[in-house]
């Protein structure tokens, strides 16, 4: 009776024995060189980081690279980051994540990286834009960027002898000219809610400020009066897309841009490899969304896709930086850019992807504003608010609630800036 | 406590060892969720603590208050659907059937189907494929999904599709704890058909019965994968369920601390539902 | 028994007419995700005559890809040790909770409240315990497949406790009675007599207990990240990503995952089937 008892207390025993005996314990052995880890968010862009994490360690005796790109690495860097197991570099984008980063104290000063000065400054400002409040130092370091517009079936277009709008008035104009030929304009796929953020994002760059949540934030405007033009704009864009958008999700739209049931679709860079995975001889190209009445006003929506932000818990700084100055190395960058048709945050000559044709100018100038959504927190589901503004058609209900909801989700972050503001008056 | 004999003293160990095990991976997480929920965290990084004020919120937010509604409207009518349903196939697959092992082995198919694969047919069935039917017929054929008022039948279809297989197979184990004697006795008397079903069956598989009832009710107030699959909350946030808050903005979001409010009340709630619903039931049983 | 079988059964056809009829609802999506698991992304359509049309080639080349992908083989190796070891734990565990507050629930207090205890902490929603769940493995080191075990153990108990204590309700207490008139204790009671009597219960909670780990992603994927080991549906996450899903490779992954899960049901429902029970008491 007794021994029952013991050996059943050993069952638990056992099978962690077994399973922990199973796991083994793979340690390499790297007992001189420095250990980087660098986890990535993009697990599309597996491939590539995988060459160049080869390529490095072949060329490096001293350091030796481990990238990682998992699935939902969000999630796995947050579970992370509670047990206190730090990488040593995040590949992650420029968006409210690196902001909360910023503002937990993971992320390291780069600043004295000096891999820095070769950044297109635009893209370093973008990044300095989302701290919460101005914080001394530079956090990440821009590596790519990703472009938003309108992609448009360049082959369709030249067979109709369609021009690129270049103002609001010819969209509109085209739009209807497209529609008179017996062809759907745009194909959107609203019901996929994210999807609905892109044609917002990239009409907002052009009609209200780059800056116009940190000015909600520091309470000097408001969202009713600068998102006005935004809502009332995208309300008539959707009047040439499909039927009934929001049964159709992102997939579909992409499918039925690549089949040609559509001229257009409002979208980022990021949509070409899925569309031409349907139709690999598409020819796709892109324009700039153009909201103003005049072509002056018009701006690149592009962002920061991918930076390398070192931790605070990195134990070598300069291993890492060595890291990131490989990475940043023209030819690596230009590897990364044919494998992900991605828009180099790096100043200097690289060959794009022909779909970024359109987006060319824009890039070479620096005419380019972050993502609007880029500030917006998750929480708040501005995708399905424009979504829900969308079907019901309600300008001032939408922008009423998008003015509550602000202040209700972003409250701690406010206070920060009421706080901030009254230190340094 | 008075001095056990051996026989409880053997149920005891057998209960406690298991009982510490489950408290540690369970009730001490809870715990500290719990005292999440008075703060600001975000999961990660520093906190503040903020008092009471994620559960005032909580009773404030219209967001909040609407997936409470449409969660409940959802798991009473897929728990409803899904036990008639899977007791009658239960009853046939049970019966004296042709292609026994087969049968069963098909319809246990819907559960193992991973949910991107539910999500892309049944989003293809209700976005082009009924349409199609509809139209053929001469209706006005549109997808459901993309209605604010009836996309939750759309879930409901798709959980019931998927959870049927579960179900039923509890209640098959059910029908066979019913001995065959019970029928033969019954069969001299003339039970047959509903009166036997009614009469001999059923109260014997009543614990099975509470059993799926709680299943259900528990499975569908959490509902939370076919949401992701089917609509995302959409359309117009029409379909947001509880746990799809809880997940989205409290692990993907920056919301945990108010979310980890939310999950304590949402876990209150349905276990004053429960615990009351297994008393009701447990009478029952113990009346037979 | 033999003897029964042998007797030709009478089947009832209505019913199992009526059965194929209903499996349509099944055949249809089945049948769609095959099509898909064959074809090539360009072969993709938004017709419906599109999606249902067979592929244009049939070629295993999807399944080669999809197992190179997620790494199949050690994939799989580690999703059937997950699964397998917690079936295992589940039903020896569970089974002997189930019998001691099975047995008492009904007239002792003590039991009755551990049987609300364990069922309650059924509804606690995995986001709130997640957090602390990760940060506890891994101080106590296993942020690893023991931790994911546990974990799982800990999960399951409150639905299998339920189906334990109420298959015990129809089991007889004079089945006990006689072993203990015989000497046995109550513990060998319990693995000689009620044990083997509940093997139809372990063959529904090993399935039922077996399927959900089988595809659960949420645990391993927080509780063992960065441990480097993959479960088949961690591995199948890297067909999905916002900006793009390859279907094609996606659906021939999951219908090559569907199938170990699938011969373990058949080979467990044929032992929900003995109901051991019947004729043998009352």
């Amino acid at each position: 009776m007794r021994m029952r008892k013991k050996m059943l207390g050993l069952i638990p025993v056992c099978t962690m024995m077994a399973a922990g005996f199973l796991c083994g314990c793979g340690g390499a052995d790297s007992s001189s060189k420095t250990e980087i880890e660098l986890v990535s968010y993009k697990p599309e862009a597996v491939e590539v980081f995988k060459e160049l994490e080869e390529k490095f360690n072949s060329s490096h005796d001293d350091i030796h690279l481990t990238i990682n790109s998992p699935n939902d690495a969000m999630t796995i860097l947050k579970t992370r980051f509670i047990r206190e197991d730090y990488p040593d570099i995040l590949g992650i984008g420029g968006d409210i994540n690196y902001s909360y980063f910023i503002d937990s104290g993971i992320l390291a000063d780069v600043s004295e990286f000096d891999g820095l000065s070769d950044i297109n400054p635009g893209y370093v400002d973008i990044l300095e834009k989302l701290e919460f409040v101005p914080t001394e130092g530079t956090y990440g370091v821009p590596y790519v960027a990703n472009a938003a517009g309108i992609l448009y079936n360049r082959e369709m277009f030249q067979e109709h002898g369609w021009e690129i709008p270049t103002t609001w008035d010819e969209l509109i104009s085209l739009c209807d000219t497209i529609q008179s030929e017996g062809i759907l304009p745009f194909y959107f796929g609203f019901k996929d809610t994210w999807t609905c953020l892109a044609p917002w994002n990239s009409l907002a760059v052009g009609l209200a400020p780059a800056d116009v949540c940190q000015q909600v934030n520091a309470g000097s405007t408001k969202f009713s009066s600068e998102y006005r033009e935004t809502a009332e704009k995208m309300l008539r864009m959707i009047q040439y897309g499909e039927e009934g958008p929001f049964a159709y999700g992102y997939n579909d739209a992409c499918t039925a841009f690549a089949n040609g049931e559509s001229a257009m679709f409002p979208i980022g860079s990021y949509a070409v490899p899925q569309i031409k995975s349907v139709n690999p001889d598409m020819d796709i190209d892109s324009f700039v969304t153009p909201g103003n009445d005049s072509a002056d006003g018009n701006t690149l929506n592009s962002g920061v896709d991918l930076m390398f932000a070192v931790t605070e818990e990195c134990e070598n700084k300069e291993a890492a930086y060595e890291v990131i100055r490989f990475l940043l190395e023209d030819e690596n960058v230009q590897a990364y850019l044919d494998n992900q048709n991605a828009v180099p945050c790096k100043s200097g000559e690289f060959n794009l992807a022909s779909n970024l044709d359109g987006m060319k100018e824009y890039i070479v100038s620096g005419n380019m504003t972050d993502f609007q959504d880029h500030y917006y927190p998750a929480e708040m589901a501005v995708d399905a608010q424009i979504q829900t503004f969308l079907i019901e058609q309600d300008v001032d209900a939408f922008l009423n609630k998008f003015d509550k909801d602000w202040t209700r989700y972003n409250r701690d972050i406010i206070r920060m800036v009421e706080e901030y503001n009254a230190q340094n008056k | 406590m008075k001095k056990m004999n051996n026989r409880e003293r053997t149920f005891f160990f057998m209960t406690v060892p298991i009982l510490i095990l489950f408290f540690a991976f369970n009730t001490l997480p809870l715990i500290k969720g719990f005292m999440y929920s008075f703060t600001n965290f975000r999961g990660y990084g520093s906190y503040d603590w903020v008092g009471l004020r994620n559960y005032a919120d909580l009773f404030t937010d219209a967001r909040v208050g609407h997936s409470y509604w449409f969660t409940i409207k959802f798991a009473v009518a897929t728990t409803i659907v899904v036990n008639v349903i899977s007791l009658v196939l239960a009853l046939g697959l049970n019966s004296k059937i042709k292609f026994k092992s087969a049968l069963r082995g098909m319809y246990f198919v819907p559960n193992i189907l991973g949910a991107l694969v539910v999500g892309y047919i049944f989003n293809y069935f209700f976005t082009y494929i009924v349409p199609a039917v509809i139209n053929m017929m001469g209706g006005e054929g549109r997808s459901i999904l993309a209605s604010t008022k009836w996309a939750w039948i759309g879930i409901v279809i798709v959980c019931a599709w998927q959870a049927i297989a579960m179900n039923t197979i509890i209640y098959i184990s059910g029908l066979q704890t019913v001995p065959e004697d019970v029928y033969e006795a019954g069969a001299i008397d003339g039970a047959t058909g509903w009166a036997r079903f009614k009469h001999l069956t059923f109260p014997l598989i009543i614990p099975f019965f509470s059993i799926n009832m709680v299943l259900s009710v528990k499975n569908f107030l959490m509902v939370f994968d076919q949401i992701v699959a089917l609509t995302k909350g959409g359309p117009a946030q029409s379909t947001e369920s509880i746990s799809y808050l809880i997940y989205n903005n409290g692990m993907s979001g920056g919301q945990f601390g108010f979310q980890s409010a939310n999950a304590v009340l949402f876990f209150v709630i349905i276990v004053v539902f429960s615990v009351t619903q297994l008393t009701i039931t447990g009478k029952k049983e113990e009346q037979l | 028994m033999k003897e029964e079988i042998k007797v030709k059964e009478k089947y009832n056809w209505p019913v199992t007419i009526l059965l194929i009829i209903g499996l349509i609802t099944i055949a249809f999506p089945l049948y769609m995700t095959i099509v898909i698991a064959f074809k090539q992304p360009s072969e993709m359509t938004n017709s419906v005559s599109g999606i249902l049309s067979l592929p244009a080639r049939w070629s295993l080349a999807n399944f080669k890809e999809a197992m190179k992908v997620t790494d199949f083989w050690r994939s799989l190796f580690n999703s059937v040790m997950i699964t397998a070891v917690t079936v295992v734990l589940s039903v020896v565990l569970h089974s002997m909770i189930g019998y001691a507050v099975g047995r008492n629930k009904a007239r002792n207090k003590w039991y009755n409240l551990v049987y609300m205890y364990v069922v309650s902490g059924m509804f606690v929603p995995f986001a709130i315990l997640m957090m602390p769940l990760v940060k506890q493995t891994a101080q106590l080191g296993i942020a690893n497949i023991v931790g994911v075990i546990l974990c799982y153990v800990v999960f399951y108990m409150p639905m299998n406790l339920m189906l334990y204590s109420g298959y015990l309700v129809n089991i007889p207490v004079a089945l006990e009675e006689a072993a203990r008139i015989d000497g046995a204790t109550t513990f060998r009671t319990f693995w000689k007599v009620i044990f083997p009597i509940m093997k139809p219960m372990h063959a529904t909670v090993a399935v039922i207990t077996a399927l959900s780990v089988w595809n659960d992603v949420m645990t391993p994927l927080v509780i063992m990240s960065g441990s480097g080991m993959n479960t088949l549906p961690l591995a199948q996450m890297t067909f999905q990503t916002q900006f793009g899903t390859n279907y094609n490779l996606a659906f021939a992954s999951y219908l090559l995952a569907l199938l170990p899960i699938l011969i373990f049901y058949i080979i467990c429902q044929k032992q929900i089937l003995n109901g051991v029970v019947n004729g043998a008491v009352k």
